[in-house]
């Protein structure tokens, strides 16, 4: 217990001194950028696989030395903008108004860079899909459908959000049409309310609605949409994605249903960043719009995945071991112990980040499967290999006089390891065991990159609506902590239990 | 404790007729590689008889004791329990060893359970008894045996000579028609010693067929009805004890017991 306290206490510690340190960056002589010909020789921020970082690219190993930044998210891009890591954010026009809203220490430059088209992307062969969107969208443009959509998001102040698209009644079946979309682009698609909303969810709801179909939303990694759409994970993806000769290679698009334009995000030079207390930012982080409930939503799925994963771990380890322990003593189960040494090294030789992609986007490409199921099935295929090694080096482990004693009394192989081998061998890697498992638990933290919304993610989607890393990041190795502390304690205690035949 | 027909006179049983034969060895050879570790064993014990076996370290002593309830293996040759050739393929093992006791040097008590589970687990898995049954029967065992009041505890808590006397009971449990001793004294202090030899000799009163490898040179001449040097894999001479430890013939055998009785 004291030394739970004393580790909680320097978690404080360092809390507070990050906060400290924060609010003391030094505003360092830094490029300042006030139009287009000021680009070369600056620090470019991009969302990777947006347009904008293809516009950017031309600028990249110029003599200049422009350095070209990418991010997963426009709100990282943004962050270190603030931050003063970089000079410039090329981006969308509209995301640029939401975030520069948010940042009162941002401006948007008013030269634009580049004009360009929204559609949909479609996979290449599903023209037939293509062209229902085509005539829908057709239809939504003459009603006027999709300009009050406009409107309602990018449209003047008096006009932004006077023109909800209600979803309309109607009969749904036709199927269903699954979109990919990277929630972190206002007003394009963001969380509100813990729901995916904005201008692409309204345009794909109107076109669902006229075509009878209903509709599913797929958050995931911007760059992870085409292939997605692709692979036939996704039937369209629709999110502020702009037609470009690069993309036309690889996926079909439709007809588009908005213009948008690139613009330039600088810092403010008259405007210093305005600080919010500790309990301010605390309010703002986790209690507006009940933002919270990402770390609990992602902590109840980072849960069940490490719960299941280790079972099926544990079952599959300890399966492997015992094969593989058979055939050393007796030369049983000589294919399958073959098959076990290749999963071993297969498995133990490639990242599970790997294997968790290969899983999903390759083995269960044509099925609509669960996340959560991919996730625990990949982390519990690949623990299975770990466990199977740690079992059998605690067979290995217990003396061999143990298993002589067992058989010399005329009990049987699977008698003597159930009864005598298997509970020692136990006792002895409990706590090779437990840090297997704490490491699982932490590994899980790259489900988001199959779009699950695990703990780590949600400490991410608060992250691009608050545009602080800070604390939301805190929260999650906090409770990461939390979890293995209470791990570590219950391993110890069984530990403790399995000792009494002991001195 | 044994309740079969075998108790009866045993202490003058070398000359018995066949059918009181219990394991009959015919030219047993065993390699480790290439290294033959028994050169061609045969023998005959009968029912009753307590069979020592000394010889210096690596001579196969061992190996031909394991080797009778095959946790080794024999490379050639055969063995035949009670009329059946175990070496044969087919022949259900775990059933035959279920008749053949064996304790080790290193006692091997099962580290996990408790000294009374060590001597239930193997009658109740087996199906021999009900769990009450071989309760009783432990209890009754640990009785003989002078230690009851240890049943709960686990084997980590006792000296060599309580662990032994127990794995002696353990073996006792399953009714076993032959026992086993593999060198069962050499890993006790010596004033534990005595203990474990003494309910070896009370065994052997009873009736029970042992063989017994050993450097108790005065055990082997008190008890055994018969003594058997082994030497390089071979049986170098056999008699019984008074002429074996008075009146040796083989060279070697002389060297050694000049050595161990010095």
């Amino acid at each position: 217990m004291k030394k739970q306290r004393l580790l909680l206490f320097m978690m404080l510690c360092f809390l507070l001194f990050g906060l400290c340190s924060c609010s003391k960056k030094s505003e360092g002589e830094k490029m300042r950028v006030e139009g287009i010909d000021d680009l070369p020789g600056t620090k470019i921020g991009v969302q990777i696989g947006t347009t904008g970082d293809t516009y950017a690219q031309d600028y990249e190993g110029d003599e200049e030395g422009t350095v070209l930044e990418k991010y997963n998210k426009g709100a990282d891009a943004i962050q270190a903008l603030k931050q003063d890591k970089i000079d410039c954010v090329i981006i969308d026009q509209e995301p640029a108004k939401a975030f520069v809203e948010k940042n009162k220490e941002l401006m948007i430059l008013s030269e634009e860079f580049v004009t360009e088209n929204y559609a949909v992307c479609v996979a290449k062969e599903n023209t037939e899909l293509k062209e229902k969107i085509n005539g829908a969208l057709a239809q939504l443009e003459e009603d006027g459908t999709l300009d009050n959509i406009r409107k309602n998001y990018t449209g003047t102040d008096e006009e932004k959000g006077k023109f909800p698209y209600k979803k309309q009644d109607v009969k749904r079946s036709n199927g269903t049409i699954i979109m990919a979309t990277n929630a972190s682009f206002k007003p394009y698609e963001y969380y509100e309310n813990n729901e995916i909303v904005g201008f692409d969810v309204d345009m794909m709801q109107a076109v669902c609605d006229r075509l009878g179909m209903k509709l599913k939303i797929q958050d995931m990694e911007f760059d992870a949409i085409i292939s997605a759409v692709q692979s036939g994970k996704a039937d369209v993806g629709a999110a502020g994605m702009t037609v470009n000769e690069d993309r036309l290679k690889s996926i079909g698009f439709t007809d588009s249903y908005t213009t948008s334009k690139q613009v330039i995000i600088v810092r403010n030079p008259e405007v210093t960043a305005q600080k919010l207390s500790l309990s301010e930012n605390i309010k703002e982080n986790f209690i507006t719009d009940g933002r919270w409930k990402y770390l609990a939503k992602g902590l109840v799925n980072t849960l069940i995945i490490t719960i299941f994963a280790i079972m099926i771990g544990i079952v599959f380890g300890f399966l492997i071991a015992i094969v593989r322990t058979s055939h050393d003593k007796n030369g049983n189960f000589r294919i399958l112990n073959g098959l076990c040494k290749i999963y071993l090294t297969v498995i133990r030789g490639t990242p599970v980040m790997v294997q968790i992609l290969i899983i999903y986007y390759v083995i269960f490409a044509a099925v609509d499967i669960n996340k959560i199921l991919v996730a625990i099935l990949a982390f519990g295929l690949n623990s299975a290999a770990y466990v199977a090694e740690i079992v059998r080096s605690g067979i290995m482990a217990v003396d061999e006089g143990q298993f002589e004693a067992g058989r010399s009394l005329g009990l049987t192989y699977p008698m003597t390891m159930t009864n005598i081998i298997l509970p020692q061998a136990v006792k002895n890697i409990l706590p090779a065991l437990g840090n297997e498992f704490i490491n699982l638990l932490k590994e899980t933290s790259i489900s988001g990159y199959i779009g699950l919304a695990d703990l780590t993610r949600g400490g991410v989607i608060i992250q691009s609506l608050t545009y602080e890393a800070f604390l939301p990041l805190i929260a999650v190795a906090l409770i990461y902590l939390a979890i293995v502390m209470a791990l570590t304690a219950g391993v110890n205690k069984l530990e403790r239990s399995l000792r009494t035949n002991e001195r | 404790m044994k309740d079969n027909t075998e108790s009866k006179g045993m202490l003058e049983n070398t000359n018995k007729g066949n059918e009181n034969v219990l394991v009959e060895v015919r030219d047993l050879r065993k390699s480790f590689d290439n290294h033959e570790v028994l050169c061609g064993i045969s023998t005959k014990i009968t029912k009753g008889e307590v069979l020592a076996i000394i010889g210096p370290s690596g001579c196969g002593k061992s190996t031909f004791l394991r080797s009778i309830n095959l946790l080794e293996e024999p490379t050639s040759g055969q063995i035949i329990f009670e009329g059946t050739d175990i070496t044969q393929n087919g022949v259900d093992v775990n059933q035959i060893r279920q008749k053949i006791g064996m304790v080790f040097q290193q006692f091997n008590l099962f580290a996990n359970k408790t000294v009374k589970e060590n001597i239930m687990l193997a009658p109740v898995k087996l199906g021999r008894m009900t769990k009450q049954e071989a309760e009783k029967k432990a209890m009754e065992l640990l009785e003989r045996i002078g230690l009851p009041q240890k049943a709960d505890a686990y084997p980590a808590m006792l000296s060599g000579g309580q662990k032994q006397r127990i794995a002696i009971a353990r073996s006792l449990a399953m009714n076993p028609d032959v026992m086993l001793f593999d060198e069962p004294t050499s890993a006790l202090d010596p004033e534990m010693v005595g203990e474990v030899l003494n309910l070896m000799r009370q065994l052997a009163a009873e009736g029970m067929t042992m063989i017994v490898v050993t450097h108790e040179m005065g055990f082997a001449r008190e008890v055994a009805n018969r003594v058997m040097f082994f030497h390089d894999g071979v049986i170098q001479e056999e008699n019984k004890p008074e002429e074996f430890f008075g009146n040796p013939k083989n060279s070697r055998l002389k060297e050694f017991l000049a050595g161990v009785l010095a």
